[in-house]
């Protein structure tokens, strides 16, 4: 991947420097049950990001003392590969994974019935193995596949996009230059059968108008990656 | 399951009903709506709904066959991976008949390792599993193989009338023992078990393909004549 540095203007003639339109979104790809091992798995390709998430449980909590005795314990943990990025990333948690572990952890709980297992842990990994900006919002999207492919009960799909502001325009899903040069980030997960938001955060600054063209621009971004969460399970599953 | 085909496949989230029915695993409800909870096939009757799940742990329920692995000794008994959510607890006095029930005797009863047939006694509120070996049938199982199959799949595995489980016994003519947490045991000659181990993994891959048990039974022949 080149690195390419700040450009003059972020959308000509009404397209972005990637061709698409300001409210269109990236192609979305997921795969549920790729891997053996765990319990459930899912691998995402949304534009240049690449992500594989892995999920373990109900089982038994290690160390003893962190179990619950009314719920099961939901642990996240994100994690970037070092060939993930243009300069290596030095492997290892940092402050911005534990960050990320944290609000993954915290989109998926209102989901996932941990009532029903209590003094059990519920382990789901997410490794970004290529990353070209909105990670978060692809780890939780592949993360709720994952957990679903698990059979572990939840009461809805969690699906995550990001809206933000670049050139002065509100734009849907942005990708890395618009990402690092932009002026505002806005990534939420909903769970689609409510509209209920369990993620919503915001980096850059936008005017009380903007902001809500951009909530409404993400929402509907993310009802269109649960299509694609639903017939990725539909596919592997085989149903009609 | 031949009725499994053409039952509808729902997933998280997804609406089944508005009446008030009674529930069964894998739904919840929340206002008057019925969901699913899990991904599954949908089995909903005049009065009860549930869904039944295609992937997933093994949830232990009174009486179920398991077979377990012997993890280690606890105070007055031994600590049982039955392959679910929570550890089996098999107590001292369920299996050797003494008053004594010292660590060494625990041990050398049933050693770390050990595999055993038993069933599920009692789920407490606390979600202990008691594990018991006083049913008939449960036993130490030794030698033979062990496989470990996805337990959603067993009821396919068993049949109808354990159909398909008593055509295999009956066809490779070994012990096989399957237990309700998706482990399997399988004793008898090493080649013919090798045909059954091939026969299971296809049952796994393949549960919903009509016609399955006259297929099995096909493959089981013909790699039992190439021997």
């Amino acid at each position: 991947m080149k690195k390419i540095g700040q450009p003059k203007k972020f959308i000509v003639k009404g397209k972005r420097l990637d061709g698409r339109k300001p409210d269109e979104m990236r192609e979305v790809k997921i795969k549920a049950g790729v891997l053996e091992r765990p319990d459930g798995s899912a691998y995402l390709e949304w534009g240049g990001n690449k992500v594989l998430a892995a999920c373990y449980g109900p089982r038994e909590v290690h160390p003893r003392h962190l179990s619950m005795s009314h719920k099961a314990l939901l642990r996240c943990t994100y994690n970037m590969a070092p060939f993930s990025v243009n300069d290596r990333k030095r492997p290892g948690p940092d402050r911005r994974s534990t960050e990320i572990s944290k609000v993954t952890r915290q989109a998926l709980e209102p989901v996932v019935l941990t009532n029903l297992f209590p003094k059990t842990a519920i382990d789901v990994f997410i490794e970004i193995l290529q990353a070209n900006a909105g990670t978060r919002c692809t780890g939780i999207t592949a993360a709720s596949v994952a957990i679903a492919d698990a059979g572990i009960p939840m009461k809805d799909l969690i699906p995550a996009c990001a809206a933000g502001k670049v050139g002065g325009e509100i734009v849907l899903d942005m990708f890395d230059v618009e990402d690092n040069y932009g002026e505002a980030d806005l990534p939420i997960s909903i769970m689609p059968k409510t509209g209920d938001v369990s993620l919503l955060q915001m980096d850059g600054n936008f005017t009380e108008e903007e902001f809500k063209k951009a909530l409404n621009l993400a929402i509907n971004g993310c009802k269109e990656i649960h299509k694609v969460q639903v017939n990725a399970l539909k596919e592997k599953y085989g149903g009609n | 399951m031949s009725e499994k085909i053409g039952r509808k496949f729902v997933l998280p989230g997804e609406l089944i009903s508005e009446e008030s029915i009674k529930l069964g695993e894998g739904v919840y409800k929340e206002g008057k709506k019925i969901y699913a909870s899990i991904m599954g096939l949908l089995d909903l009757k005049q009065n009860f709904v549930r869904v039944i799940p295609i992937t997933g742990k093994y949830v232990p329920h009174v009486n179920d066959y398991v077979i377990g692995m012997v993890n280690g000794t606890l105070f007055t008994g031994w600590d049982v991976d039955i392959n679910a959510a929570y550890n089996g607890i098999l107590n001292g006095r369920d299996y050797i008949n003494t008053f004594d029930l010292s660590q060494e005797k625990l041990v050398k009863a049933l050693p770390p390792g050990s595999v055993i047939l038993s069933s599920v006694r009692e789920i407490s509120p606390t979600k202990k599993v008691y594990i018991s070996m006083a049913d008939r049938g449960a036993r130490v199982l030794k030698g033979g193989r062990l496989l470990n199959i996805n337990p959603t799949k067993i009821p396919r595995l068993i049949g109808k009338k354990s159909s398909m489980i008593s055509m295999i016994k009956s066809e490779v003519k070994c012990t096989i023992i399957v237990g309700q947490n998706g482990r399997i045991w399988l004793d008898g000659k090493p080649e013919l078990v090798s045909i059954a181990v091939k026969a299971i993994e296809i049952i796994e891959k393949n549960t919903q393909m009509p016609g399955l048990t006259d297929h099995i039974k096909k493959i089981i022949i013909e790699q039992r004549e190439k021997l």
